[in-house]
């Protein structure tokens, strides 16, 4: 630094010194909290993509990725697939045609028509986009109700503990289906209703699996050394237990993906569910029942219209089959004793 | 241990299981009232109990007296206490949808569910477990990848899918099995439906002595029983076949092999009851699921049971049906899974009965 001597510029250089060691300062606390950050984040990042791998070498998980990836690609490019008609609810299946019209015959819709002359293929496309949100609303609010419920009756105990618990006693205590349906026939028949339904009986699973997992976290060494060096008990809760405890909820909420999607499909087939003619496959196989098992004609020829229940029933199929798959994948590979 | 204290562990652990088993009765009274409490606040959120009882004949006085006789004009809490005190008399309300009272139409259609859901139980609890313990013993052949096939499909096949899957192959394209019913119509038109104490075709008919109805039963029987018990076969079989694999790999089997013993005895001695342990806990879950599926297979099949009652009692908001309904079936769930538990800390010594 080239100045004149004297008091002024010793007291700036010394300014200028202390605003670099300042800025310095400043830029190594960041360029530590990035450090930070990189070397919490290095070991989770490390084992995703161990677990990916491990995904990916277990053919039966990777069938399911790619199950659950056809019908998740499906209920995105929906629009483009089936591109809906005019300013008319997309969900609601165009029914401009004749019943009935074989699959596959060409200048007709490529999946045949069904009852009351829908098309099957648009119905199809659509009623992907309603499983894939109804199932991932669904499981998602109820396991993040169920966490918080769950996370706060295994900590704090006591009495807080037995009235939650009790309380999820009661909606344990009736199959999930029929509960769903006793709720639902009191609403008015649509998806948001529907879906509240299954909220309601799917949270207490939730609730349970979490407090059982955060019994047991709650004695661990960590949590004791977390408390021993003053944690709030909060944070002790929702950094230490809560993290801790996600991987079997994982799995589980894998797993009732396809689950929801067989009971949504169950109250829209019993009609509990959706209106007839609204885009779900389980409704779909309702409003085609009947013809199911019936001779109909077309151009002369007869037909037993297999394909009114055939294409959504594969459709789920795919869809929970997947799920299951995928389940039972992370399943092995989030638990570390079924590693080996 | 001497032959005395081996007696009197007995006695502790009897002792132990019998106030175990009084203090989950008393834990289902609170379970039933809340489920009755939230099913009842529903109904009465959702419509006028009242219309049970209406016609349009009626005139506005009359309207009034029934609403006076059925306490429909008092607070909420009042009316779900006399709901209850009738409940405990015997005065399940009025069915709409059959034209009887509540307790004589479960009564009419509890042994069509009752039958279908134990004979679908018997069913799956058998093959589950037999599936399951020959897949385990046969790890990774032919035998146990195909039932790893059937277990994947038996948890996501929808049941009402399956039902009419095999209602078209084998009804209407091969003409095997009955379409709908508990039994031939020929046997209801001539006024010969077994009538017998049970309500259980199965029995009814044998007591009858009429062995050819019997046969129309079973035959009836089959394909619904078929298809509600897949899914409960598809889960025991895959926890059967993981505890087996778990038992397999534990010391004292193999200081059994070790022993000399063959494999067949190593089995059936040492592995199979073991592993049927962790089995029995999911017997009473899949017993729900059953529940839940009997309500869809009896749809399918037009099976006239519980299930399909509830659903055509739903559709016209009836509501003493539906306030029955939940209150069995919860009954029955909550019953079956403590007789479940009971078995399980009688057949698993080391579970702490708390």
């Amino acid at each position: 630094m080239i100045r004149g001597s004297g008091w002024g510029d010793i007291l700036v250089t010394a300014n200028e010194k202390m605003s670099n060691v300042r800025v310095k300062d400043k830029l190594s606390t960041e360029h530590r909290l990035i450090d930070n950050i990189k070397a919490e984040l290095k070991p989770r990042l490390k084992e995703w993509r161990n677990s990916w791998s491990m995904i990916r070498n277990n053919w039966t998980a990777m069938a399911g990725v790619i199950m659950v990836g056809f019908i998740v690609f499906v209920a995105l490019a929906a629009p483009l697939l089936a591109p809906p008609h005019g300013d008319r609810d997309p969900l609601q299946i165009p029914a401009d045609f004749q019943f009935p019209k074989p699959p596959f015959q060409s200048g007709e819709p490529i999946f045949g028509t069904g009852a009351n002359g829908i098309d099957m293929y648009y119905g199809i496309v659509w009623g992907a986009r309603t499983t894939v949100t109804t199932s991932l609303y669904v499981v998602l609010t109820a396991a993040l109700i169920g966490l918080i419920i769950g996370a706060i009756a295994g900590y704090y105990g006591g009495k807080v503990d037995e009235i939650l618990m009790r309380l999820t006693d009661i909606f344990l205590s009736m199959p999930a289906l029929i509960m769903a349906m006793a709720i639902a026939s009191i609403l008015s028949r649509s998806l948001e209703n529907m879906m509240f339904a299954l909220i309601i009986v799917w949270w207490p699973a939730y609730a349970r699996l979490i407090r059982g997992q955060v019994l047991t976290i709650r004695e661990s060494t960590y949590v004791e050394a977390a408390k021993a060096i003053g944690a709030k008990r909060n944070r002790i809760l929702f950094r230490h237990i809560v993290p801790n405890s996600i991987s079997p909820l994982i799995v589980n909420i894998t797993l009732d993906l396809g689950a929801v999607a067989l009971t949504a499909a169950s109250l829209s087939y019993i009609g509990f569910g959706v209106q007839p003619g609204y885009a779900e496959w389980g409704r779909m196989i309702s409003d085609g029942q009947n013809w199911f098992m019936s001779i109909v004609y077309y151009n002369g020829v007869a037909y037993n219209p297999w394909w009114v229940i055939f294409f959504p029933g594969i459709m789920i199929l795919i869809f929970t089959m997947g799920c299951s798959l995928i389940g039972d994948g992370l399943r092995d590979i989030l638990d570390p004793r079924s590693r080996r | 241990m001497d032959s005395y204290s081996v007696k009197r562990f007995g006695q502790v652990v009897l002792m132990r299981l019998s106030s175990y088993i009084i203090r989950r009765l008393l834990l289902i009274i609170p379970v039933i009232i809340g489920v009755t409490l939230i099913v009842f606040m529903l109904t009465r959120i959702a419509g006028d109990p009242a219309a049970a009882y209406i016609n349009e004949k009626m005139s506005e006085s009359q309207i009034e007296q029934v609403r006076e006789k059925y306490h429909l004009n008092e607070p909420i809490w009042d009316q779900y206490l006399y709901w209850f005190q009738g409940i405990l008399q015997g005065d399940w309300g009025w069915s709409k949808t059959d034209s009887k009272p509540v307790l004589d139409a479960i009564a009419y259609h509890f042994p069509a569910t009752f039958e279908l859901a134990l004979v679908a139980m018997v069913l799956s609890v058998f093959i589950g477990i037999w599936l399951g313990t020959k897949s385990a013993i046969r790890k990774d052949k032919l035998f146990d990848h195909g039932t790893r096939v059937v277990s994947l499909f038996g948890v996501s096949i929808p049941v009402f899918l399956l039902g009419l899957l095999l209602l078209d192959l084998f009804y209407f394209q091969l003409h095997l099995f009955p379409i709908h019913g508990r039994i031939s119509e020929s046997y209801v038109v001539a006024g010969t439906v077994p009538n017998g104490p049970t309500g259980f075709y199965l029995i009814d008919s044998l007591v009858a002595g009429d062995f050819r109805m019997f046969l129309d039963v079973v035959w009836h029987l089959i394909l619904p029983a078929i298809t509600l018990s897949l899914a409960s076969i598809a889960v025991i079989l895959r926890i059967q076949r993981n505890s087996m694999l778990e038992v397999l790999g534990l010391d004292y089997v193999k200081t059994a092999r070790a022993k000399g013993l063959d494999e067949r005895t190593v089995i059936n001695v040492h592995v199979r009851k073991n592993a049927l342990i962790p089995t029995t806990t999911v017997i009473g879950l899949t017993f729900g699921a059953l529940l839940g599926g009997a309500v869809l297979t009896e749809s399918v099949f037009a099976w006239p049971g519980l299930g399909r009652w509830s659903v055509s009692s739903i559709g016209r908001m009836d509501t003493a049906s539906i306030l029955g309904f939940c209150m069995l079936v919860a009954l029955v769930y909550v019953l079956v899974n403590l007789i479940v538990d009971i078995v399980y800390a009688y057949l698993d010594p080391r579970v702490r009965l708390g």
